[in-house]
């Protein structure tokens, strides 16, 4: 309270607002009535205190803020001043990492959804191998192959595969049939190319086996940025199936470098490969006719010079220690179902073929 | 992929390799740190769209599905028409009899033959030609020797 009296008088007054509670002094109180008995006897004798007014001019002068008065600052540019972080939303959907199984009640969600984790940005352009080959090349090969059968012609009973047991002993009754001969497993059978099946391009598969990567793990590294380079997909390091003595290789030593293109970037790769890599090679005759897995599916293979041709090798090509690029091997998986008919679809896009054609 | 590198700096360039430095070991191609750092194994964050964008990724999801599934069929029955007029042009062909004093199915016996199809040269070397927007002044240099 001792220090309240030294305030000055407006001070004081303020708190006195407040604490209605705190001890005055009687001779220091004002009020209404002892201020009409001074002013009563001002008028007689003694001069009334002058007591100067605390605020001078009224608090209903001051202006009238309204909505509009007030300024908020841009909330984006208020994020974005912010030094601290605002706390996240109390759940945030993150897609599993693994998928397991159609059963089980954890789905991923489908590729479009910009969550999902293998989501890639639509398609940009259109591969014009592949505007070719839905434009000129699919319906040629289709009148290509036409082979006309006269209505009302009887179909040609389907050739049985299969081997049936003879039924000479109990043993070989209600068996299922056997495989053929020297297979175990039945390869598809050719169909002739109508509109529903024109052969075309599903995949490519590369892959480049470095067994140095033995003694150097970095010819891994190379082998890995020369195939996601020239692929644009993210290769997969693969171990080796069997021990190589001569190599030092033992069966499971990561040895390898592969991934498969599909889609766009697999039409993009092959015409890539037919007008940028083939023409440049040295002394190229085509691929040998006697590729394929008679399935349908072409092979070849690019030496480590080779691999210098690929424009995306070439352009930066003082990035990677030069002895250490790898040659390739490259299946171009297609929906042919025989060597024959893929073949023919390899060489409308522009794979020549050399030597004896083999099924 | 291990941290450890055993390529010396001098020995991948490729070149003849100078005189070794002796002591300190070798220390590893500066090119293959480069690589081997520009393969992060980091997965980025999921792309996160708000409701509103969402619902427009989604719609233009489902108008590209859309257009792509047209194309196709557009494409199939295109094909389908081309070999329905194939198929009536040879049975018209099978039916008349051939220029001349030819008996009848001569034309259609000779556009049914199927020499050489799956020869070498079945498609000449010079029909793949990709499409482009902007073609060459000569389509094919026939006079090229090496």
């Amino acid at each position: 309270m001792a220090t309240l009296r030294d305030l000055p008088r407006a001070g004081r007054h303020v708190l006195s607002a407040v604490s209605h509670l705190k001890s005055c002094p009687a001779g220091l109180q004002r009020c209404a009535s002892s201020d009409a008995a001074v002013a009563a006897s001002t008028s007689n004798a003694t001069t009334a205190p002058v007591i100067p007014d605390i605020e001078l001019d009224s608090g209903l002068a001051s202006p009238i803020l309204t909505r509009d008065d007030i300024h908020i600052a841009d909330p984006r540019k208020r994020a974005s001043r912010r030094n601290y972080e605002l706390p996240h939303e109390r759940y945030r959907y993150h897609p599993p990492k693994y998928y397991r199984g159609p059963l089980h009640p954890v789905q991923p969600p489908p590729a479009s959804d910009p969550v999902a984790r293998n989501f890639a940005p639509g398609p940009f352009n259109f591969p014009r191998l592949k505007q070719t080959f839905h434009s000129t090349i699919a319906s040629d090969i289709m009148t290509m192959m036409y082979q006309h059968t006269p209505p009302g012609t009887p179909d040609k009973p389907e050739r049985i595969r299969l081997r049936e047991w003879d039924e000479t002993s109990p043993y070989m009754s209600n068996r299922p049939k056997r495989g053929p001969r020297g297979h175990d497993v039945l390869f598809p059978l050719e169909r002739s190319i109508d509109w529903r099946n024109v052969p075309e391009i599903r995949a490519v598969h590369i892959n480049m086996y470095m067994p140095k990567a033995k003694k150097n793990a970095d010819h891994l590294i190379v082998g890995r940025a020369v195939l996601q380079s020239i692929t644009g997909v993210r290769p997969v390091v693969t171990t080796s199936k069997t021990s190589v003595a001569q190599w030092g290789v033992i069966k499971g030593d990561r040895t390898g470098v592969k991934c498969t293109v599909r889609g766009h970037q697999a039409y993009e790769f092959v015409d890539k490969v037919i007008n940028l890599v083939f023409p440049k090679i040295k002394e190229w005759k085509g691929i040998q006719g006697s590729t394929g897995d008679s399935t349908g599916n072409i092979g070849w293979g690019f030496e480590p010079q080779d691999m210098l041709h690929f424009p995306e090798v070439e352009a930066n090509y003082s990035l990677y220690p030069a002895k250490m690029i790898p040659g390739c091997r490259i299946v171009l998986e297609t929906t042919a179902k025989s060597d024959r008919h893929a073949r023919i679809l390899c060489e409308a896009l522009g794979i020549p073929f050399f030597g004896k054609l083999v099924d | 992929m291990s941290a450890f590198h055993t390529t010396p700096a001098d020995h991948a360039k490729g070149g003849k390799s100078k005189k070794k430095r002796k002591g300190k070991g070798d220390e590893p191609d500066p090119r293959i740190i480069n690589l081997k750092s520009s393969m992060p194994r980091a997965v980025p964050a999921p792309l996160r769209f708000a409701r509103n964008r969402a619902l427009r990724h989604w719609t233009i999801h489902r108008a590209w599905l859309l257009f792509q599934r047209k194309e196709r069929e557009r494409e199939a029955h295109e094909l389908e028409r081309m070999y329905q007029s194939m198929h009536n042009a040879a049975e018209e062909l099978r039916q008349t009899s051939g220029p001349g004093t030819r008996e009848e199915g001569f034309l259609y016996r000779v556009a049914m033959e199927k020499k050489g199809v799956y020869g070498h040269n079945a498609v000449p070397i010079e029909y793949a030609r990709p499409q482009t927007e902007t073609p060459a002044r000569e389509p094919w240099n026939h006079g090229w020797t090496r």
